[in-house]
């Protein structure tokens, strides 16, 4: 999906890693089973935090067990799954079509054309399962395209537009706790679309396309600015994150959020850094 | 309402994981789905509701500390928190600012500025909107005034107005843009400090993990880290460290 909210495996422990994986695998196998190959395909470290984040905060019956699958050969590791495997892989699914969507309507990838039509009847089961929630989605990405053909520089407006999709799709269960999840969606949604323009200005430059970072680009203290704001969004995320009750698992999200999501923003920032020495050298 | 500790039955002193413990447990007792059969099930209901009131009371209060206690993160998290604010020194007061997103709480950013600046009817109803909190109204007055009036209030109020909404990057050019226009005016400073510093308790934490991309650069993380212990030790969220803007490796 966006490869965004991943982990620093550096910094975590092999248990903690053993469990992070056993939920990826569990998400992998949802796909697989509800999906088949098509939707297998669509697998992602993104939904496997919100599998995480959910099944902590709730704690639901998960279900344990022993695979083997066709990434690992041979050796058995641990699946683990929960009504919030299910979950995120139907938002997957929904979020990578309109992903698909979106390319083939701003590129004319044809690769993207043919995923898309490949997922669509997957699409359209989700759909009839979350009504109102598919709805709220659709017309926010349809907004979001809108805007990025009219060139929209209002960066608030547009990343919140993405935190609201975000916000939607954290916030699972109509309960006590969807405001927290929906508040930390809409400030990670807000990091993630911030995160991929400043990753893409300057190919987008280059190739005349749609980025709301491109005026900024030009300024003297580009890169400390974008960094002070991914940082506030990044605290205002967590900041929710923390008033959760969530114990078990607990230190496997926080590598995600304090560490982790910066991981594609220190290799772009490095090597731009990088580049422009080379540049004056 | 009963003190929230007393219905988590856990002392004030309780460590944050201490709380969640504690909640999650009489959370599953009273939950409705688990007393459907409980011939007592209103009470249990009420019960419920209590706990969850609690919990999201006692968390409300730690997590505002976080925004103006300058390394208050940790001291939350030691169970030592509580004295928020003090050790900002001057700054106490801007309390329950919590950064940008769900503060509510802009009353108290308010010093004890005159209203000498406001000769504008508009600008004073612009004002009055952003003290009690009506950020759309406000909006809509400050976006009605023309270029040439939009003076270092009209960004204040502006920057304030953003924050409320939910605008951070608009919120933090239009402080600056205040701050620029009046650079003797301490409200304006404050205001530009606040939002630059409304993550630093986020900083600090993330410092506890390695670079997640890491290629050489490791004297610029230690002197980030001595810099952390440096502002962890005068107590000053970098203000008598010179600032410490850690973002700047």
């Amino acid at each position: 999906m966006f490869g965004y909210i991943i982990i620093n495996k550096g910094d975590m422990k092999f248990k903690e890693f053993d469990i992070y994986h056993s939920y990826y695998c569990g998400l992998c196998d949802t796909l697989k089973r509800q999906y088949g190959k098509v939707g297998q395909l669509s697998l992602s470290y993104d939904m496997t935090f919100l599998v995480m984040l959910l099944s902590s905060l709730y704690e639901p019956d998960t279900e344990l067990s022993q695979v083997k699958c066709i990434a690992h050969p041979f050796e058995k590791h641990t699946v683990r799954k929960n009504e919030f495997s299910n979950y995120a892989a139907d938002m997957n699914v929904m979020f990578t079509y309109y992903k698909c969507r979106d390319d083939w309507e701003d590129d004319r990838k044809l690769s993207r054309l043919a995923y898309g039509r490949l997922l669509r009847r997957a699409y359209r089961s989700v759909c009839i399962s979350y009504g109102a929630k598919a709805k709220k989605i659709d017309g926010l990405m349809r907004e979001l395209s809108l805007e990025e053909k009219r060139e929209n520089q209002d960066i608030d407006y547009m990343a919140g537009l993405f935190g609201e999709i975000m916000g939607e799709i954290l916030a699972a269960k109509a309960d006590e706790w969807q405001e927290s999840l929906r508040t930390m969606g809409v400030f990670l949604g807000k990091f993630i679309y911030l995160m991929d323009a400043y990753e893409d200005v300057e190919e987008d430059i280059r190739q005349h396309r749609y980025n709301p970072l491109k005026r900024r680009f030009e300024s003297p203290d580009f890169e400390e600015e974008i960094k002070t704001i991914l940082t506030m969004m990044m605290a205002e995320c967590c900041r929710e994150f923390e008033k959760l009750p969530i114990i078990e698992n607990a230190e496997i999200l926080r590598n995600i959020l304090y560490s982790g999501i910066w991981y594609r923003y220190e290799m772009v920032h490095q090597k731009r850094e990088k580049g422009r020495e080379e540049d004056d050298a | 309402m009963r003190d929230p500790y007393d219905v988590l039955g856990i002392s004030r002193g309780a460590t944050e994981e201490e709380i969640k413990k504690a909640y999650k447990a009489l959370s599953r007792k009273y939950h409705p789905d688990a007393n459907i059969n409980n011939p007592h099930k209103e009470e249990a209901e009420e019960k419920f509701k209590e706990i969850q009131q609690a919990y999201q009371q006692i968390m409300k209060e730690r997590t505002e500390g976080y925004s103006y206690q300058s390394g208050g993160y940790q001291g939350a998290y030691g169970g030592s928190g509580g004295s928020s604010g003090s050790s900002y020194g001057g700054y106490g007061d801007f309390g329950g600012f919590g950064g940008f997103g769900g503060f509510g709480d802009f009353g108290s950013a308010w010093g004890g500025t005159g209203t000498g600046y406001e000769e504008d009817n508009y600008l004073r109803a612009a004002g009055n909107y952003v003290r009690n909190g009506y950020y759309k109204e406000a909006r809509t007055v400050l976006d009605g005034m023309e270029e040439s009036r939009r003076n270092a209030r009209w960004y204040y109020y502006s920057a304030l107005t953003h924050a409320g909404l939910g605008n951070q990057v608009s919120a933090l050019e239009h402080a600056r843009r205040a701050a620029a226009m009046e650079p003797g005016n301490r409200d304006y400073s404050n205001l530009v400090y606040q939002f630059e510093n409304g993550g630093s308790w986020y900083r600090q934490r993330q410092y506890t993990y390695g670079q997640p991309y890491n290629v050489g650069n490791s004297l610029c993380l230690k002197l980030c880290i001595a810099n952390l212990i440096c502002n962890l030790c005068c107590g000053g969220g970098g203000l008598c460290c010179g600032g410490g803007p850690y973002y700047r490796y």
